[in-house]
């Protein structure tokens, strides 16, 4: 049962929020230490396995590219990895060490950032991914604090961890569904999600998903995990022999299977977390 | 791009859409998909819609 005089809408508030942006944090406040080291350890170990690759190529794919500004403010941020490269800026402390470690902001290291390497879509898949699962490790954190904040003591247990339920959506969309229960639904919305998605590679003949030539459509395209994994193993290293006539409304589509898997993933979550919380619903079935 | 492939391409997108987003509201694929082709229809609508009232701005500011 929940606890009397609750507000479902309550939030946690601006502490465990920031503290959200360093994995592990959370697990450590709850007393969960070695949860807290697994979040910490993943985090950067899947950070540093991508950045050996890419190096100081994140300043390249940057939202704000340092090299782009005379900005003071914009260029000592960039020191500490906050120019905005999204979504690794969500593994705070992995990417801001990454930054310092690779920072030179000589005319010849600015040159560096543009230049190729070798398996850098593998590379920013990895340090993508990374700042993907401190967000899951971040959301499993809220999720601890909230049970311990709302729950009372015959409070039923959950189907599955909500922030697992996010997280198997991120790799394979409706999978958080089907852990959560709903499998039919999860099958519905996943195939909804590739569809589009692999209508989108299709019409760009493959280029659609490249974060070298569209590195803010990227953002969203990789909240679809198991399509731009694909796209970094295999689409994306493939030479463009001229634009596809049909480039921009691949890359569009590609975005759009993004966003639409980040609502999978936070209903996902939704629908385990009402296993515990449910809501009222009203004579339609609508919640 | 003809008219014919755009919309081709943009009502199955649109009924995909709505798929994940009336999905939130239902448990089962079955009410899922049945809401789903009733919000494509609405936003069909709305999109025939905004698509006359853009046809009709530039007419106005830009002329024919």
């Amino acid at each position: 049962m929940l606890r009397k005089n609750l507000d479902p809408a309550r939030g946690l508030g601006w502490g465990p929020f920031l503290a959200g942006f360093v994995p592990g944090l959370l697990q450590w406040r709850l007393g969960q230490q070695r949860r807290a080291l697994l979040a910490f350890a993943s985090c950067t170990l899947l950070f540093f396995a991508g950045w050996v690759l890419v190096d100081s190529r994140l300043f390249y794919w940057a939202l704000l590219t340092p090299g782009e500004t005379d900005s003071a403010i914009v260029r000592t941020l960039a020191q500490f990895g906050l120019p905005l490269t999204l979504p690794e800026l969500l593994n705070l402390p992995a990417n801001a060490l990454g930054a310092l470690l690779a920072w030179d902001g000589t005319p010849l290291g600015e040159r560096a950032w543009r230049l190729p390497r070798d398996h850098e879509y593998v590379g920013g898949f990895l340090t993508a991914a990374s700042g993907m699962l401190a967000a899951f490790w971040s959301a499993a954190g809220h999720w601890d604090l909230r049970v311990r904040r709302d729950a009372g003591q015959d409070a039923p247990r959950p189907v599955a961890n909500p922030a697992l339920c996010a997280g198997l959506s991120w790799i394979v969309p409706g999978l958080g569904h089907a852990k959560a229960g709903q499998k039919d639904k999860g099958l519905l919305l996943g195939a909804s999600v590739m569809a589009v998605f692999v209508a989108g590679l299709l019409f760009s003949q493959g280029h659609a998903v490249d974060r070298l030539t569209a590195s803010v459509w990227w953002i969203g395209q990789n909240l679809c995990g198991l399509g731009s994994l694909a796209a970094a193993l295999v689409a994306g290293p493939l030479q463009m022999q001229g634009a596809p006539a049909d480039l921009d409304l691949g890359v569009v589509l590609c975005t759009v299977a993004g966003l639409m898997n980040l609502v999978v993933m936070v209903d996902a979550y939704t629908v385990a977390e009402r296993s515990v919380f449910p809501v009222a619903v009203d004579a339609g079935g609508t919640p | 791009m003809s008219l014919l492939f755009r919309i081709l391409v943009y009502v199955p997108v649109l009924f995909l859409v709505a798929v994940v987003v009336v999905g939130q509201h239902h448990a089962t694929a079955r009410d899922t998909l049945r809401s789903a082709v009733r919000r494509t229809l609405r936003w069909m609508v709305w999109s025939v819609l905004l698509v006359v009232a853009m046809w009709g701005l530039s007419l106005l500011l830009i002329g024919w």
